[in-house]
């Protein structure tokens, strides 16, 4: 076990470590100047001194070796510079947002996992019947709507037609949880719609696919109730991959909340992200990015260690 | 993904299948209509009329107008135009690449294995809109941006279907035969592999496409995909929502647009999906396990010592064209310390025989007919078919239990052997963890495991498959059933460990202590032979001889018979009076259920037939003393009967 978790810790290292050389080279790689491309926002052209002065801020005036240690060395310590754009500080930006973010995403996931494990794990069980198809059928049409596409209807609906619930905005829970409670229900519930369709289409193949197997057949050739059955020798078995899936899309959640959150005006990584976009600010861009697949990086490692615990031949491998 | 090993070229091409017709209409609609804008308004998308500004629908403006007073529907259709070109350009790009890049290093391995792998690993790692955000920040937001972004997002998944389908294909038996034979290397990758993996890859497609729709429009509804103003369906939902609450129709129309696009696309895939392999699909949605049927009239009393009989059943499989029977009038005693063997080609019906018993058939299989009963542990004799679904769950590993075929998939691969066992002791019979724990270390120590309390946390990973074949025994002993069916629990094993195997099972049925009946089934009349004090042939669903295995075996009365013994190579001399030295194969094949011949089911091979067989199917003819039985018009048992 213990050797396991060495082999992937290294693995999950080696991965930070090439994604940091890519973000790195790509503003390498970048046709022309990249100072003078990131100051072209306007369609004017910036003055030369401003040129300069980003150069040798960004470090770009050094040699490239110098600029990939020192990025990488950087980067370790958490130290990400400042914005080009008012010089503020990227790390406290970053740790002030990332937990809003993280927030509707953990939100949304739980929601997501309490309503779609059980209904997918009874379209499973009776695959092809009446209910399997009514919930694929209904679950197919789901996910197909856009995420930005059910927080805008959301908004229309809940905001604009019923106005049971504010349209978006944020107010921190220190200040006033019952607010803070509402304003979280939509863009949670957003959030939790489309992996809720991904976790149920998974459950409902790996649930197909695991009571097929012998060992359900000796399960209940053993005299085992139905529920035991079940929940032992088919959802236990069955939830491994789910987990997997899970895992991943919580990765592809951290780059798609982007637009969640715009649409609620929700103020998490996001309003950053596409404002430094916006402005062309690399450094902040690139800062955030990173954090992002760093997460995306530490859930697989802990999901691939869950898996093992689930599924004790994993560890051989 | 079951492969067809057959070169299939023109597969999706020689017949569409009826399934494929609604979505594929569905699907060329969508694409096509945005296509046909001009034929269909001749509105200018991008036309400003200020005066008109969230006009309602009109004659000329069929779904109003929006912000800025431009026709809705000329946008809508123009918007789909660039989604869609945006989408269909970018993913035809991340196919091509990606296939190559994946055929490629399937097909010459080494460092472009490396490099394929790799390189999609890496792009894997980071969540797509990001990366598509990190693009845009370096390039500016434009539809040119947006498709190289969209292809460089999408070609791992193409390149890692195409190599692992790839990979599969190149090993098969046609693809080595091109190599060999010296076909140049392009010609067998675009030639032969590619036509190959095509199934996946166009369902990876159109998952891409769906995929690659829903991140352009997300980026246009963040401003940072499409440049205004040419529409786009994200642009336009940007752009209603400060007005939802006056217009409403200006965020329904965009998104109803842009979301049936895409169920157009997921439902063509998931058909496509279906029709590319079967497997997936379903029938009816039954539990598992069809449910026995009560007899409908009541059976003759069994003496004290019949421990299960199953009278005259009769099992259907449920067939588009109407259920086939697959097991017609199968009548089996089983009494207590008596061994009775089941042999029989694969598919002639022994396991379900055996399975219907347990009240475990497969749920496409129906009981049309016949009963099963069985002696609980109270002495009462049982139907089957009137046991309530938690009743049968109490019989089940009670009173009889079963081991199979492969002991290395009937054991749980994520619970431990000993937890295992102990949930079928506590099943029945309610008692301390640590009493039932001793109880299946005991157990495990009977079945002649070494180290039975260091098994008993292990893992079935961990075990040979005779070690298992072994744990399986000890667990289905755990409650004592009288009857203990075995399913071939030799065939998946070596030759010197089935021998210890049988000598286990042979050893069981003297230490039982109130008699064991065991039902043992296999095709391997060698084993038979030695374990077996009656034995029942089947053939194509029907028992054809049943007699003591001593007389069945050195004087059959069957043809079938005859020619299983004949086919069977054996070191058993007993066995070599019956069937001279010759060893023989059966020619021909059993029929299928459905397509039995009339008559005997026997005769299409049967080197004694003769013109009446094929009149009526033979009756089961008793011999003089009832001992044996047989079905067969040319056997004695029906000249003696027939005297009678």
């Amino acid at each position: 076990m213990l050797a396991f978790l060495l082999r992937r810790v290294a693995a999950a290292i080696a991965m930070l470590l090439v994604v940091g050389t890519i973000i790195f080279s790509l503003l390498v790689i970048v046709p022309g100047d990249p100072a003078e491309l990131l100051l072209s926002t306007g369609g004017g052209s910036a003055t030369q001194e401003a040129i300069q002065n980003l150069r040798s801020e960004m470090g770009l005036d050094k040699p490239i070796l110098a600029q990939y240690f020192s990025f990488l060395i950087n980067t370790a310590r958490f130290e990400f510079g400042t914005s080009i754009v008012d010089g503020s500080s990227i790390a406290d930006a970053i740790a002030l947002r990332l937990p809003r973010t993280l927030e509707i995403i953990g939100v949304g996931t739980v929601l997501a996992l309490i309503v779609a494990i059980p209904v997918g794990t009874l379209a499973g069980l009776r695959g092809g019947g009446r209910f399997d198809v009514i919930a694929s059928g209904v679950n197919a049409l789901l996910t197909s709507i856009p995420g930005f596409v059910v927080g805008t209807l959301f908004i229309y609906f809940f905001a604009q037609v019923l106005r049971v619930l504010p349209a978006g905005g944020y107010v921190a829970f220190s200040d006033d949880p019952a607010q803070h409670l509402q304003m979280l229900v939509l863009p949670a519930t957003t959030v939790a719609l489309h992996l809720a369709t991904i976790i149920f289409r998974m459950t409902r193949a790996s649930v197909l696919e695991m009571r097929g197997h012998d060992w359900v057949r000796t399960a209940t050739a053993k005299g085992l109730r139905r529920s035991l059955v079940v929940r032992r020798h088919i959802l236990r078995n069955a939830l491994g991959p789910v987990i997997t899936v899970v895992g991943l899309q919580l990765g592809i959640l951290l780059g798609s909340t982007v637009l969640v959150e715009f649409v609620y005006n929700w103020p998490g990584l996001s309003g950053l992200l596409v404002t430094a976009v916006e402005q062309r600010d690399y450094p902040t861009v690139r800062a955030i990015i990173l954090t992002v697949a760093a997460i995306f990086i530490g859930i697989n490692l802990v999901i691939d260690i869950l898996y093992s615990l689930l599924d004790p031949r994993i560890r051989l491998k | 993904m079951t492969a067809i090993p057959v070169p299939q070229k023109s597969r999706l091409l020689s017949a569409i299948p009826r399934r494929m017709i609604l979505p594929g209409i569905l699907l060329a609609a969508l694409i096509l209509i945005p296509f046909a804008a001009p034929l269909i308004t001749g509105a200018d998308p991008v036309q400003i009329s200020v005066r008109d500004r969230l006009a309602l629908p009109s004659w000329e403006h069929w779904l109003g107008q929006d912000e800025f007073g431009r026709d809705r529907l000329a946008r809508v259709l123009y918007g789909g135009q660039v989604s869609l070109t945006v989408a269909f350009v970018a993913t035809t790009l991340a196919c091509i690449v990606g296939t190559l890049l994946g055929l490629i290093g399937a097909y010459f391995r080494g460092p472009f294995e490396f490099v394929t792998t790799r390189l999609s690993d890496v792009v894997l790692c980071f969540p797509p809109i990001l990366l598509a955000l990190l693009v845009v920040t370096l390039f500016g937001p434009g539809a040119g941006t947006l498709v190289a972004v969209l292809s460089v997002l999408y070609f791992p998944s193409f390149a890692r279907i195409a190599f692992s389908e790839a990979l599969r294909v190149s090993s098969l038996d046609f693809v080595e035969a091109s190599r060999a034979l010296g076909t140049p290397s392009h010609r067998i990758v675009l030639g032969t592999i590619l036509p190959n993996i095509a199934g996946p890859v166009s369902v990876q497609y159109s998952l891409t496409a769906a995929a690659a729709i829903t991140i352009e429009s997300g980026l246009s509804f963040l401003g940072l995909g499409v440049v205004p103003p040419a529409p786009s369906w994200g642009q336009m939902i940007r752009g209603a929502r400060q007005f939802m609450n006056q217009d409403p129709l200006g965020i329904l129309i965009p998104c109803v647009a842009l979301t049936l696009t895409i169920y157009a696309i997921n439902f063509f895939c998931d058909r496509l999906r279906d029709t590319l392999d079967p497997k997936g699909a379903l029938g009816g949605g039954k539990d598992e396990t069809s449910v026995p049927v009560a007899a409908r009239v009541t059976p003759p009393d069994e003496t004290a010592d019949v421990v299960a009989s199953i009278r005259d059943l009769r099992l259907q499989l449920a067939r588009p064209g109407g259920p086939v029977d697959v097991i017609q009038d199968v009548s089996l005693t089983l009494r207590a310390n008596q061994c009775t063997a089941l042999v029989g080609e694969s598919g002639s019906g022994k396991s379900l025989s055996s399975l219907a018993l347990m009240g475990l058939l497969p749920g496409a299989i129906r009981q049309a007919g016949g009963a099963l009963r069985l002696r609980r542990k109270s002495g009462q004799m049982v139907d089957l078919g009137t046991l309530t679904a938690k009743e049968l769950e109490d019989v089940r590993g009670n009173d009889v239990a079963m081991i199979f075929q492969e002991p290395m998939t009937s054991l749980n691969p994520i619970h431990k052997v000993g937890a295992q066992m102990v949930e079928a002791i506590l099943s029945h019979r309610p008692m301390p963890y640590a009493d039932a724990r001793t109880r299946a270390i005991d157990l495990l120590e009977l079945v002649g495991i070494n180290e039975p309390a260091r098994r008993f946390d292990g893992y079935p990973h961990e075990m040979s498959g005779g070690m298992r074949q072994r744990v399986m025994i000890a667990m289905a002993l755990t409650c004592e059933p009288r009857l203990l069916i075995a399913d071939e629990p030799t065939t998946a094993l070596d030759v010197t460990i089935q021998a210890e195997i049988i000598e286990l099972l042979q050893r069981l049925r003297t230490e039982y202590a109130d008699g064991l009946s065991l039902l043992f089934i296999s095709h391997n009349l060698g084993i038979v032979s030695e374990i077996a004090d009656r034995v029942a042939v089947m053939y194509s669903g029907q028992v054809v001889e049943e007699g003591p295995v001593s007389q069945v075996l050195n004087t059959p009365h069957h043809p079938y018979t005859v020619a299983l013994l004949e086919s069977m190579p054996s070191s058993h001399e007993e066995l070599h009076s019956a069937r001279g030295d010759r060893l023989r194969a059966i020619s021909g094949t059993p029929p299928l259920p459905d397509a039995r011949p009339s008559g005997c089911a026997f005769r299409d091979r049967c080197p004694i037939a003769i013109p009446s067989c094929a009149d009526a199917p033979p009756p089961l003819f008793n011999s003089a003393d009832g001992d044996r039985k047989v079905r067969c018009f040319r056997a004695p048992e029906a000249g003696s009967e027939a005297a009678r």
